[in-house]
């Protein structure tokens, strides 16, 4: 007998005005919009999204959290981020399959070892537990790991970051657009944002394909499309929009109990609970907004997963999809509001960092929109650093440390 | 993502030869009188067009050319430039 499913979150009509519209139904948008509902009282939000909710980055990324980041203004947000996820699943009251199985980051190189020992000791200087490795303590936890000189580049130690895990990411995106209507939130899928209504360095509006909304607040959360969302007002940011891949293998036996990432053979990779090897891989150097996909990827995960692992060999992948990824210079975030144009907020630039950062940026920035100051643990993301000659020191990290320096 | 790149030497050959070098911002501003926003401007900021843009390419694995193609982003597929559609 067919069932008949409700809508979790509806599929209410359009309204001539919203006191904040959230342009991008993802899980920064999502979260943004619940917490506005939740903790500030705004509840005439719309949230307004091109195709279906977790479409776009949020249905894309392998789902990987941790909170090992390098600087400490990123480490603090992760880390808070971090310890949201249980919080958020019991108050949604939606099974979000988190998995703390802990994250092993490899170095193949003195460099390496070196970058990791700095983020090491940030992370535990803020009381995030993680540590140091050798090369045969990251085989007493990943036994397929080959340790041996036959790699191309040697394993010679791991961070081991045991709070990080894997989610669910449509569950997160699920969970989060059906907290948001439970609490009044209207979310206008296959709904096109056109234009930014502009009157005197104020916005007044948003110009959608299914009609024009009023609105004095609009936050820009659409993931690598917020570039051109940012055009559509002349706004230019220091983003690169770069496509990348990932992939699932076929169901096996659970053999891999940790998320295990290297940066130097370009590939992380973790076995979701229903047994497939999840895995991604670098970007293409080259900006797109299209997600298709290349055989070059297949192969290039291939050999490095079963370089660093043999016995994948003669897995098969099952299926790879591509996502875009905002790239800032500085791997930071831009968040940014009421400069240049007042009432327009810009989350954007999370590179590959936007799932994990998801909820808890959420939050914060719903105290921003609802209060127009900038939250302390936002401050530091803002546009104008790169002007000021700021950047953050994100990408002292080990995958720009290679066998190559 | 995949798409062929036509390097005015070796003419169309697959992207992954190629290096890619930015979208072309026109030359490096004056010194006299030049602000860090309008430097930051110049380094950091990028149109990043949804649509035909002007960009550079280095044939890596080829001829070792720098030249600009027109690209759309949208699909991945060189463009005539507007002046040649004329």
């Amino acid at each position: 007998m067919p069932i008949k499913l409700k809508s979790l979150w509806g599929k209410p009509p359009l309204k001539s005005g919203y006191d904040v519209v959230i342009i991008g139904g993802g899980i920064h948008g999502l979260a943004t919009a619940y917490f506005l509902a939740r903790d500030h009282g705004v509840k005439d939000v719309a949230v307004i999204e091109r195709r279906f909710v977790g479409y776009g980055g949020s249905g894309r990324n392998t789902a990987i959290v941790r909170a090992n980041q390098r600087s400490q203004e990123n480490l603090k947000l992760y880390d808070e981020g971090l310890k949201l996820w249980p919080r958020l699943i019991a108050e949604l009251d939606f099974n979000m399959m988190f998995f703390n199985c802990g994250n092993l980051n490899l170095a193949h190189s003195e460099a390496a070892i070196s970058a990791l020992r700095l983020q090491v000791v940030t992370a535990q200087f803020y009381g995030v537990i993680s540590e140091l490795l050798d090369a045969r303590q990251c085989r007493e936890i990943v036994p397929a790991l080959d340790i041996s000189d036959r790699l191309t580049y040697p394993i010679l130690g791991g961070m081991y970051h045991p709070p990080g895990g894997t989610l669910r990411h449509d569950a997160v995106a699920w969970g989060l657009a059906k907290g948001a209507a439970a609490k009044g939130v209207r979310i206008h899928q296959y709904t096109e944002v056109t234009g930014l209504k502009v009157e005197q360095g104020r916005v007044t509006g948003v110009v959608t394909d299914n009609g024009p909304i009023r609105t004095p607040r609009v936050l820009i959360a659409a993931g690598g499309y917020s570039t051109l969302l940012a055009g559509l007002v002349g706004l230019r940011l220091p983003i690169h929009v770069l496509p990348i891949q990932a992939m699932v293998s076929q169901p096996v036996k659970p053999f891999l109990h940790h998320v295990v990432s290297s940066g130097a053979y370009h590939v992380y990779c973790n076995q979701s609970l229903k047994g497939e090897l999840v895995t991604g891989a670098h970007m293409d150097p080259w900006p797109t907004y299209t997600t298709n996909v290349t055989a070059q990827y297949i192969k290039h995960q291939a050999e490095a997963l079963t370089e660093l692992m043999p016995v994948l060999k003669g897995l098969r992948f099952m299926r790879i999809w591509a996502g875009l990824a905002d790239m800032t210079p500085d791997m930071a975030p831009i968040i940014q509001g009421n400069d240049p144009i007042e009432g327009l907020y810009l989350d954007c630039g999370w590179g590959y960092f936007g799932f994990k950062s998801g909820p808890i940026t959420g939050k914060y920035l719903a105290q921003y929109l609802a209060t127009a100051e900038c939250p302390e643990a936002l401050k530091p993301f803002t546009l104008r650093r790169f002007e000021q000659g700021r950047p953050l020191g994100e990408i002292a990290t080990p995958i720009n440390y290679g066998p190559w320096n | 993502m995949s798409f062929m790149i036509t390097c005015p030497i070796c003419g169309r050959r697959d992207l992954y030869e190629f290096r890619f070098g930015g979208e072309e911002r026109g030359p490096r501003p004056e010194e006299d009188g030049l602000t860090p926003r309008a430097y930051c401007e110049y380094v950091h900021m990028r149109t990043n067009a949804g649509g035909p843009q002007q960009e550079w390419w280095f044939h890596r694995d080829g001829c070792g050319l720098w030249f600009t193609v027109r690209r759309n982003t949208l699909t991945n597929r060189e463009v005539s430039p507007p002046e040649a559609e004329g």
